[in-house]
């Protein structure tokens, strides 16, 4: 992939929040028999940003997808595209292109033809010379020059991949739709590709929308994030917001993983709530907005925001280390509280070394800082 | 016991069934072929070609049969296409198995009996009664080519729709999508994705229905009455009844021979228009 230099590469966030929504959802609701695929989904998507929805399946997800590229018409509300209402329009007339999840790649055609074939259907007709050099183009983007006359299932996944990027790239769609595109891929791959598929995305500044699982490639890939949940958006913001704001237990459990402690609020000074487990521990975090005293809320505290140490600490727990997981960069630690069960924490290889290291059923101390931990709503 | 002996163990039954049931006959009747008619019919060793001179004898049979047999492949195709495509693409998944099982259900009474009904549609109180009634008066139909090709389409139907109805159902639907999401209209990703797409099947359908109505002689007996006649007709006549088992050979071999360099000539244009691809065969 072509480089680009790296004052150029962050334009398209920046000014995504001023520039005109390319696409926007408007209220916009599916139900399919008896299930509400998609409930009033509201979203704008400005031109030039890289968007996913990210959420397990059946969340509505690649419903809100396939009503962008029209496979689905809503049932109320109004799907728009550049300003216009495009609810009843059909795919093959609307400024989109998807990538599908197993690429969906014409098997009686070779590579070219593959992604010479939205070319082909352009009225007024596009010459022989003109889809030849768009299709070059498009084959030199992601990297398959000489490839031309390949059959596609002679080509590996990586590949196909490829060829289905080219093959909706190469119209210069006002947005790009990619449902699931890495899944089929292994890991190693999946991670070559969200690299190339970022640097594409700031090459060329198409609108890509994406559809995932996989909170992973959501993070490194988008600007934004779009978290789903029983057909409705619970939460979006970029992946930083998402991962140290979430405004619900279900947004942090996706986003991440993270220690959930439930308990009610006793008390909130200057910011920072004190919440009582059942048990009656006191635990403190920082309160997040429209929770008041009295009310039943969930502690998350992310496994690398917790100290652990063999001396005891004011205000720290005592547990018992039950599991050390090597993970090459960070050590994974499953301490064992009396109250709270089983707590997660994360701690960097840098800081451990040597006799910082911690034995399977060594006694420790785990705190954390109450403003790096969050007051949630328990749903 | 080595491996190559274990092999040749196991292919021998099929190869046994082979020999008896395909290259025997085929011998026989190219060894009858050169032969003469005994003085009471049957078969009397012999040399001579002139059975095969004598083939122009029987041109109608032949002429009749090499124009309906694939007349009636191309009607049945063209029929049994939107058939199968209404049944693959279109229908709900549930309704699916009972609209296939429709499908087979003339094969659960004999060709026979099926073409007795269509002398009686055909015939003078059928269907040219009916037009008579509209005004339509002295249309002919049974005992007609036009009769033998209802048959004929009327019975192979089933053969033709089930290669093409098993193509398309396998077709990835997404396929449709990508060519819709693509810019393509349906007719354009009918002719660009769908139909490319299930020739593999219409090519198996009319192979297998071309082959069948070669040697078919049932339908023209009945609804042709003996005034459109088949190959197959010819050799009814030739064993059975003429008992000239020489000539009757010659005609059997040369319809063989037609038949196999047709098929082959067939599937070299199918294999071309195919040129390249792996991922489906004909057969």
């Amino acid at each position: 992939m072509a480089h680009i230099p790296v004052d150029l590469q962050y334009t398209a966030n920046k000014q995504s929040d001023s520039r005109p929504p390319i696409a926007a959802l408007r209220n916009v609701s599916k139900v399919f028999g008896s299930v509400i695929a998609a409930d009033a989904l509201n979203l704008s998507i400005a031109q030039g940003e890289f968007l996913s929805f990210l959420g397990p399946s059946g969340c509505g997800k690649t419903t809100a997808l396939r009503m962008l590229a029209g496979f689905e018409a809503p049932t109320s509300g109004d799907v728009l595209i550049d300003g216009q209402a495009v609810n009843d329009l059909e795919p093959y007339r609307r400024p989109v292109n998807m990538v599908f999840q197993s690429y969906a790649l014409f098997p009686h055609l070779n590579v070219s033809d593959n992604i010479g074939y939205g070319l082909r259907q352009r009225r007024p007709r596009l010459s022989r010379g003109e889809i030849a050099g768009k299709v070059g183009r498009a084959l030199e983007i992601v990297r398959l020059t000489g490839f031309e006359s390949r059959r596609v299932w002679e080509m590996s996944g990586g590949q196909q991949q490829r060829v289905a990027l080219a093959r909706a790239i190469v119209n210069e769609p006002k947005l790009l739709l990619l449902d699931e595109p890495l899944a089929a891929l292994d890991r190693k791959l999946r991670k070559e590709m969200q690299i190339e598929l970022q640097d594409l995305q700031r090459q060329i500044g198409i609108t890509f929308v994406l559809v995932t699982h996989d909170q992973e490639e959501a993070l490194s890939l988008s600007d934004r994030i779009c978290v789903m949940r029983g057909g409705r958006i619970v939460q979006t913001g970029s992946p930083q917001d998402l991962y140290d704001q979430p405004k619900s237990r279900y947004v942090a459990d996706f986003v991440g993983t993270s220690n959930f402690f439930d308990g009610t609020i006793d008390a909130v000074v200057d910011g920072i709530a004190t919440l009582a487990t059942r048990s009656g521990l006191r635990l403190q975090g920082a309160a997040t907005a429209g929770l008041s005293v009295g009310a039943a809320v969930c502690l998350s505290v992310r496994p690398e925001q917790i100290r652990m140490s063999r001396d005891a600490v004011p205000g720290g727990l005592a547990c018992t280390v039950h599991n050390r997981i090597f993970l090459g960069e960070h050590t994974e630690y499953l301490v064992q509280h009396p109250a709270l069960g089983t707590v997660n924490v994360l701690t960097p290889r840098l800081i451990e070394s040597g006799d910082m290291s911690f034995q399977t059923g060594e006694q420790v101390h785990i705190n954390w800082n109450p403003g790096r931990a969050l007051v949630l709503s328990p749903d | 016991m080595t491996r190559s002996e274990r092999n040749w163990l196991l292919v021998a039954p099929a190869a046994a069934w082979f020999v008896v049931m395909l290259v025997l006959p085929l011998s026989v009747i190219f060894v009858f072929s050169f032969g003469e008619r005994g003085p009471a019919g049957g078969y009397v060793p012999a040399f001579t070609l002139e059975q095969y001179a004598n083939l122009p004898a029987r041109f109608t049979a032949f002429k009749n049969t090499m124009i309906l047999a694939p007349v009636g492949t191309i009607a049945a195709m063209l029929i049994a296409y939107p058939l199968a495509y209404q049944l693959a693409v279109r229908t709900d998944p549930k309704w699916k198995t009972i609209l296939l099982v429709l499908v087979i259900v003339p094969f659960w009474t004999s060709i026979l009996i099926r073409s007795y009904a269509w002398i009686f549609i055909l015939g003078g109180r059928g269907l040219p009664a009916l037009l008579e009634m509209v005004g339509i008066e002295g249309v002919r139909l049974i005992y007609t080519p036009f009769a033998v090709l209802i048959g004929i389409i009327y019975g192979y139907l089933p053969l033709m729709v089930f290669p093409i109805y098993v193509s398309l159902d396998r077709l990835d639907k997404r396929l449709l999508e990508a060519s819709a999401d693509l810019g393509a209209k349906p007719l354009r990703t009918f002719l660009t994705v769908t139909l490319p797409l299930s020739i593999p099947g219409v090519a198996t359908g009319c192979m297998l229905v071309f082959i069948l109505l070669m040697g078919e002689f049932l339908i023209p007996a009945l609804l042709g009455g003996g005034k459109v006649f088949f190959v197959g007709n010819a050799l009814v006549d030739l064993f059975l009844q003429s008992r000239n088992w020489a000539f009757g050979s010659a005609v059997a071999f040369t319809l063989i021979v037609i038949m196999l360099v047709t098929v082959t000539v067939y599937m070299r244009v199918i294999a071309r228009l195919q040129s390249g691809r792996d991922d489906v065969s004909i057969m």
